[in-house]
């Protein structure tokens, strides 16, 4: 058994009235010794687009990557669309199935083409037909942009093309969660744009995402709700005008004007 | 006001080969010493190798045991076995050449291999009058396959097939089927030998592939039992010299199988132990490729909801892979002539072959003896095969290079 909670503990309810698609309670999570994740109690209504901000080393990352089980928790639940995330591969494998996730360094496969990287699951996990994966395929690069790039490798286009490709795979699943892990930190300051207005367009389509991101900018456009994080707990949680405007926390002023 | 500046052709380096001497063996007085002395060496001792190659060799009797080089002891009046499976071979290798069209892998193995198949053809018909006809056919089932290839590509679908299918007829016909004395009569398998018996012991590398990677992947199992296995099979196999296992092979596998150590054919112990020893090797190499290939891989993977064996044989695997194609390569290699090792538990191979034919009597009547045409004739045939290798491997990496930056 662990010790009592000492500290206080910042709900980041969703607010009432949605359908709630993730719920977390009480998640704690280590890394060995390292407590990476502290009481966290959160959910997030479907359509609703959460920003989570934090220093690096805060646990944001590790919370996102715990609501598709990349990561283990030790204690808490997490139910994502009413299946619990537990030991039981079925459950991780449907959880899987039904979020997306767009990483900070792409990881696109590159012994395969953009058409087949865009491909593979739709065919090995759906169990569709060739010709429809690459219709659908085509339908989702064209969403993001980019269907001239098909029949390239991932090495042979730029990290702004990349994420895109990355994007349009985690959407041919039908994902009804996007999780993104600081999606623009490896680009180009150039090219972050053209990343930004493919999610941007996704949330105003009612996608539900989670973001891990400093892009206050994006928040502001389309964020409902921005959760801030230190030393794997939440600290403050807001709306972005109220992070903008009047941050409760010193601690969260102090990120903020480092930041903005 | 900012104005582009026009690009402007590289500067044309000058080139040809006065300036290439001077800028590679005489850009100092030092270099310029050292270029002369070892150019001096070098030729003396090529000058002093072609005199012997040309003049003073005696090459009678390699040309004489052409038969004992291929196949040591089969019988002379079933060498359309081995080279009909030859022909076959040829065959098949010049439909992958066909489908594959002019300048890819297959077609320059395949015309590299013709080449050494139409140098025997002549040998043949010059010294070898008993096959003098089926080696030219050989060549000619090559060509057949190519042309076939060239013609029909969809033999591509039938050829993973055939391949099979040769094979196991290839060890049927090899080894015969019938009792007797007919034209299908059973050949013991000590009789094999020679550049046969080589090329039947390096197909052990077929079989290692597989296992190594199951050893590989084995060793990185979540499950203990697998994984102590793994650990256990490779390190103690690779703690042991090759030659030890050929000799525990001849001597334990019989025990373990508790049967008369009779009853196992030599080669065939030889094999497993070469198959298992290659295994070992190949797992380490395959799993410096797990290692290099990033954690965000698989991680990628998973969040698409592909299965953890989906994302293993899809995902991790072929990147692998292609990370250790030299290291599987030069271990390729390395077996083809690690063969060699098995004249240590009797068998007679390409090599030991080699070393029969300078202790004949009618080599010791040959002055100086012929010790070294002989080895010199055996180098020249590995290295063939052993360059083969190589060259294919980089035109390998080559081709999987594209679009990995």
């Amino acid at each position: 058994m662990t010790e009592a909670t000492t500290g206080s503990i910042v709900r980041a309810d969703a607010p009432p009235g949605g359908e709630k698609i993730i719920e977390i309670e009480g998640l704690n999570k280590w890394f060995g010794d390292f407590h990476v994740l502290r009481d966290i109690y959160m959910s997030v209504n479907k359509g609703e687009v959460v920003v989570v901000i934090g220093p690096s080393g805060s646990g944001k990352s590790t919370l996102i990557r715990c609501i598709n089980r990349l990561e283990e928790h030790q204690e808490g639940r997490i139910v994502v669309d009413g299946v619990e995330l537990t030991d039981d591969v079925r459950a991780i494998d449907l959880v899987r199935r039904e979020t997306g996730m767009v990483f900070q360094q792409f990881n696109l496969f590159p012994h395969l083409t953009v058409l087949e990287n865009i491909t593979l699951a739709p065919i090995r996990v759906r169990k569709m037909k060739k010709s429809e994966a690459e219709e659908q395929a085509m339908y989702f690069l064209t969403k993001v942009g980019i269907p001239e790039q098909a029949r390239k490798y991932p090495g042979q286009l730029s990290g702004g093309q990349q994420q895109r490709v990355a994007i349009a795979r985690s959407l041919t699943m039908g994902p009804k969660v996007m999780l993104f892990d600081e999606p623009t930190s490896a680009l180009d300051p150039e090219v972050i744009g053209e990343v930004l207005d493919v999610m941007v367009n996704l949330a105003k389509e009612g996608m539900t995402m989670i973001v891990v991101t400093h892009e206050m900018g994006f928040a502001r456009e389309v964020g409902d709700r921005v959760v801030f994080m230190d030393a794997g707990q939440i600290v403050e949680v807001g709306t972005p005008e109220h992070f903008f405007q009047a941050p409760r926390e010193q601690r969260t002023r102090a990120f903020l004007s480092k930041i903005l | 006001m900012f104005v582009p500046i026009e690009p402007r052709p590289a500067p044309v380096p000058t080139k040809g080969p006065v300036v290439w001497l001077k800028k590679n063996l005489f850009s100092s007085p030092f270099n310029t010493v050292l270029t002369i002395v070892t150019g001096a060496v070098v030729a003396f001792s090529l000058y002093n190798l072609a005199w012997f190659v040309f003049f003073d060799a005696s090459w009678g009797q390699v040309w004489a045991n052409m038969k004992l080089f291929a196949v040591y002891r089969y019988p002379a009046d079933l060498l359309w076995r081995p080279l009909a499976i030859a022909a076959g071979l040829m065959f098949l290798l010049g439909g992958m050449a066909g489908v594959g069209g002019r300048g890819s892998i297959t077609a320059n193995t395949f015309f590299a291999l013709q080449g050494f198949v139409a140098v025997l053809s002549v040998v043949a018909v010059v010294f070898w009058p008993s096959v003098r006809f089926l080696w030219p056919m050989v060549l000619v089932a090559g060509y057949a396959g190519y042309l076939l290839g060239r013609s029909w590509p969809r033999l591509a679908k039938l050829l993973p097939w055939a391949w099979a299918v040769w094979f196991v007829l290839g060890i049927m016909l090899l080894s015969g089927v019938t009792p007797g004395s007919g034209l299908l009569r059973v050949v013991p398998s000590r009789d094999w030998g020679g550049f046969l018996l080589t090329l039947v012991l390096f197909t052990g590398i077929i079989p290692s592939f597989p296992l190594g990677v199951a050893l590989a992947l084995g060793r990185n199992s979540k499950l203990p039992a697998i994984k102590y296995f793994c650990i256990a099979f490779i390190e103690i196999v690779r703690g042991a010299p090759l030659i030890m296992w050929l000799f525990i092979a001849s001597l334990l596998l019989p025990l373990l199988l508790n049967t008369d150590a009779n009853s196992l054919p030599a080669i065939l112990r030889a094999y497993v132990a070469i198959t298992l020893f290659s295994a070992a090797y190949m797992a380490e190499n395959v799993r410096g490729g797990l290692q290099a290939v990033p954690r965000g891989q698989s991680e990628a993977a998973r969040a698409l909801g592909l299965s953890a064996w989906q994302t293993t044989m899809l995902i991790v695997l072929p990147q692998a892979l292609r990370a250790v194609i030299p290291a599987i390569v030069g271990q390729a290699i390395g077996l083809f002539k690690d063969t060699s090792l098995v004249f240590i538990v009797g068998l007679v191979d390409f090599f030991r072959a080699g070393d029969l034919v300078t202790v004949q009597p009618q080599s010791l009547l040959v002055t100086g003896g012929v010790k070294l045409e002989v080895y010199l004739f055996v180098a020249v045939i590995y290295f063939f095969f052993a360059y083969r290798m190589s060259v294919a491997s980089r035109q390998l990496e080559r081709q999987l290079g594209v679009g990995v930056r």
